[in-house]
């Protein structure tokens, strides 16, 4: 087993040991017995010649630079790009699979390399020797068996080297550092240009050998010695060469495509190639480059072309074409910020639509809440749809639709609701408009919660998927106060006149108005409402039950708190028949309760009156003003009374005298009016004090053309729970109350903060009041002012932008 | 509604010869009124609250009786002043003086 026991220094047993690496680089077969005597030849050098550790390194390096120089003869020798790949790939693998062999009978070599390094001092040599004899002891028996297995098939080779220590050893790297300087770095040009020329050939679709490439980059990756960067070579030659290709190939065809396609077939061809490229990266490349060349794909095919794409875009949208505007947005999102101009187009073609939409259609939609509505809903689904399809609800498109909408609810070119914006010296100096849409949002509510045709027409279901429309609806609405506002005038008319449709939807929407967000006063006061009117309702059972002679009349006494605004009573007198109940009304109160003072709102009542004439007899329900009105002929029945009589007769303040004598006279929509006038005058303006009104003694309803001499007829209307005064004024309140929530926040925010600057201080007003309404930044700017000049802040004396709280 | 409306008939056709007919009766009145705390300043001067709405307390409590109605009320003491009777309730245990004119605080009577 073992040769002479005298061969100790290097020279004696280098021959030999040569031999064995020498068959062992040319994958010839070694025994056991002469692998063995390898690990053992070089235990012996190390241990018994100093230098032998050292001398073995550079006989090894010369052997294995001139096998190289052998193999790198048979690679040039090659002409065909084909070949050259071939023969390259064979000859690597050879090598590259013995270089995990080979480095394992020197392992010794490493131990002596090391403790020249680190330890300079001869003391401790034997220690060292004796260590590292230990040690090889044990590597060669493991060693050995590894050989045992793995020399018959020398191909599967990778597995078993990857967790070995092999991978970092010295003669490890000094083959394939040979191999790199002797051989890749002249050829790796040709290597790289005929990899790249297969790939090229495949995109063409022409045949090719995949595995070449494969097999190319394999060598690139294994070649490197750099511990810390493995992948050095293969990154810095073959990636790189890589995208050079690949940005040399699409940048031609790119071009080409698009000339010859047109932009709308290039985006579908571009589509198609990243996604090639996304596949064959994964055959060719390691996944570490898989994003690199995806950005260079991109770039190359997306980004280079974005500007025709983007031109693309807004024809796109207008035309609807999802599928085409899914593809554009699937690929410039690869490109950073690219669907930027994309959000743009989508914000300005909604914006612009929408409000070309609501303009052509001006004259039905600003007199019809429905038909308003409606259309609106149709907009925002047509919309909705369109980024769904096209932007697969894509947050930041949701985003611009959103904008887009409130853009649109909030647009003041097609009807516009007059607010002042100030409150000064009592005059109103300037309005500032504002969108009527808030208004018309409440009546269309009215209308779907009021028994009316459309209520009648819709299931229940239908009502309240058209109510949560109308909250979607709402959420761009800039100023929620003024749609609460009238959701209340209109709450308030179907409470007292008891014409809810469905009073347990009613309730529902009050439930809805505080789930998106309403601020909470203004909700709590609708619920107060429903409360109260069932309070009232107690009351009026037990008021009822109390005497006997009271079934012609209702009573509704409500908490003025929850309901009502101070100006707004009127006088009247009433007719002896009503004025008889009041009396008794009040008495049975004041036994109910104590501390209370009680006030008649006589234009919210109302009832009913039997009307007989020479044709027939009707009910007529009507207002307390109209009664009034009308009980002035029981007297003189066929008489003209004036105007001025009339007014007497009633005391009505001169207004509202108007309002009720013209829904008498010219009561919309009736064939026959109940009173008739002398001379006839086109408007409630007109009438003077010597106008003159009759009852019509012809008067019928009429259905279907024909009179009939029994029917019933509703001539209230809409109750007006508002005087001409109060309507301004309702407006003046709506500003009066922002002021304060303006005020208010302000100083919330400030004692929170103590100190703040402009720019902040106004975002987070905006944030506390957005689901009231938008403040104006004059409004917020004349506060601020107004609380400084009230001592409850100030501004910096450093920085004029920044406030202080101060109380 | 079907026998009022009868009844109504029969009235009418019982008067019928006997004297000219009214042009306009009255059939059903529905009337509605507005209550309010008979006070001097509808303001509760110690919670600054409008003693028509319930009391800051309340309020934020969400107090209700089993009618469902707030229980608020509002409490007139002898010097005439008034306020809500659960803020007064609290103001009597620390200083039982009216807080707007420093009487001696006694309650003249309660809102119901």
């Amino acid at each position: 087993m073992l040769k002479g026991k005298g061969q100790r220094s290097f020279e004696e047993v280098w021959p030999d040991m040569r031999i064995i690496v020498l068959k062992l680089l040319k994958q010839e077969t070694v025994s056991q017995v002469e692998w063995q005597d390898l690990f053992y030849g070089v235990h012996l050098v190390c241990l018994w010649d100093e230098k032998g550790a050292a001398k073995i390194y550079d006989c090894l390096r010369n052997d294995v630079v001139e096998f190289i120089a052998h193999a790198q003869l048979k690679v040039q020798s090659q002409r065909g790009e084909h070949a050259l790949l071939t023969t390259y790939i064979i000859e690597w693998r050879k090598f590259f699979t013995q270089s995990s062999y080979l480095p394992l009978p020197f392992r010794q070599l490493e131990h002596v390399f090391q403790s020249k390094t680190s330890s300079s001092s001869s003391g401790c040599s034997a220690s060292t020797s004796a260590s590292s004899s230990s040690t090889s002891a044990a590597s060669t028996s493991a060693a050995a068996a590894a050989a045992g297995t793995s020399s018959a098939t020398a191909s599967s080779s990778s597995s078993g080297s990857k967790k070995n220590p092999t991978e970092d050893s010295i003669v490890r790297k000094l083959m394939l550092d040979s191999w790199n300087e002797h051989i890749f770095k002249d050829i790796k040009d040709r290597l790289q240009e005929s990899a790249m020329k297969i790939v090229h050939a495949e995109r063409n679709g022409d045949a090719y050998d995949a595995q070449l490439v494969i097999g190319v980059r394999e060598s690139y990756v294994n070649l490197c010695s750099n511990p810390e960067d493995k992948l050095q070579i293969y990154r810095e030659n073959f990636e790189a060469a890589y995208l050079k290709a690949t940005t040399a190939f699409y940048r031609l065809k790119a071009t080409e495509q698009q000339q010859a396609n047109g932009v709308l077939a290039f985006m579908k061809y571009a589509d198609a190639k990243l996604r090639e490229e996304e596949a064959r990266a994964k055959r060719y490349l390691e996944p570490s480059s898989y994003a690199v060349l995806a950005q260079t794909c991109v770039k190359v095919l997306v980004g280079d072309h974005m500007n025709t794409i983007i031109a693309e875009c807004a024809p796109l949208i207008k035309e609807y074409e999802t599928d085409r505007l899914n593809l554009m947005f699937r690929l410039l999102d690869r490109v950073p910020n690219g669907v930027d101009p994309m959000l743009r187009d989508l914000e300005n073609h909604i914006v612009s639509a929408g409000l070309a939409d609501m303009l052509s259609a001006s004259e039905i939609i600003t007199q019809d809440s429905e038909k308003y509505v409606e259309r609106l809903l149709e907009l925002f689904k047509k919309f909705s749809a369109l980024v769904k399809n096209a932007f697969n609800d894509d947050p930041r498109f949701l985003t611009a639709r959103d904008k887009a909408f409130k853009t649109v609810v909030n647009d003041t070119s097609v009807f516009k609701l007059e607010l002042p914006t100030g409150i000064q010296n009592r005059g109103v100096k300037y309005t500032a408009p504002e969108s009527k849409c808030p208004e018309l949002l409440a009546n269309y509510c009215d209308m779907l919660l009021r028994r009316t045709p459309l209520s009648k027409r819709l299931t229940s279901e239908q009502i309240d998927a058209r109510l949560r429309d109308v909250l979607l609806v709402l959420k761009y609405v800039n100023n929620k106060d003024v749609f609460m506002r009238y959701h209340k005038v209109h709450l308030t008319r179907r409470l007292i006149l008891g014409t809810s449709a469905d009073s347990e939807k009613e309730e529902d929407i009050v439930e809805w108005l505080r789930e998106v967000g309403m601020p909470a006063d203004y909700v709590n006061r609708l619920a107060r409402m429903f409360q109260d009117i069932k309070v009232s309702e107690d009351l009026n059972t037990q008021f009822r039950n109390s005497t006997g002679r009271h079934d012609a009349i209702n009573i509704k006494i409500l908490n003025a708190g929850a309901w009502a605004r101070c100006s707004e009573r009127v006088s009247v007198s009433l007719p002896l028949e009503l004025e008889d109940y009041i009396p008794d009304v009040e008495e049975f109160y004041k036994k109910k309760h104590s501390g209370r003072k009680l006030q008649w709102y006589h234009h919210m009542s109302n009832g009913t009156i039997t009307f007989v004439n020479n044709f027939g007899r009707y009910d007529l329900d009507v207002t307390t003003f109209q009664m009034a009105v009308l009980f002035a002929w029981n007297q003189r029945q066929h008489d003209k009374i004036s105007y001025e009589n009339l007014r007497l007769a009633t005391e009505l303040p001169d207004p509202e005298l108007r309002r009720t004598l013209w829904s008498l006279v010219a009561f919309p929509k009736l064939k026959k009016q109940i009173l008739l006038m002398e001379p006839n005058c086109p408007s409630p303006k007109d009438f003077t004090e010597n106008t003159l009104f009759y009852v019509n003694q012809e008067f019928a309803v009429v259905k279907n053309g024909k009179s009939q001499r029994r029917g019933k007829l509703n001539l209230i209307g809409r109750l007006q729970l508002s005087t001409e005064r109060s309507i301004q004024e309702d407006n003046q309140s709506i500003v009066q109350l922002r002021i304060l929530r303006v005020q208010e926040a302000i100083i919330k925010i400030m004692k929170m903060r103590k100190r703040m600057n402009n720019a902040t201080l106004q975002a987070e007003l905006i944030d506390i009041l957005k689901n009231m309404f938008l403040p104006s930044k004059k409004m917020i700017k004349e506060q601020l002012e107004w609380l400084i000049e009230h001592k409850y802040m100030r501004r910096d004396d450093d920085d004029i932008n920044t406030f202080i709280y101060m109380a | 509604m079907d026998e009022s409306e009868n009844s109504m008939d029969k009235q009418i056709d019982d008067n019928d010869g006997t004297k000219p007919e009214k042009m306009f009766t009255l059939k059903k009145w529905n009337a509605v009124a507005m209550w309010s705390w008979d006070v001097e300043c509808d303001i509760c001067a110690i919670c600054r609250v409008q003693v028509m709405d319930a009391c800051l307390r309340c309020q934020a409590e969400n107090k209700r009786d089993v009618m469902g109605r707030q229980d608020c009320v509002v409490v007139w003491g002898e010097c005439n002043h008034s306020f809500h009777h659960c803020c007064m309730s609290l103001w009597v245990k620390q200083n039982n003086r009216c807080p707007l004119c420093q009487q001696e605080w006694s309650i003249q009577r309660m809102g119901k």
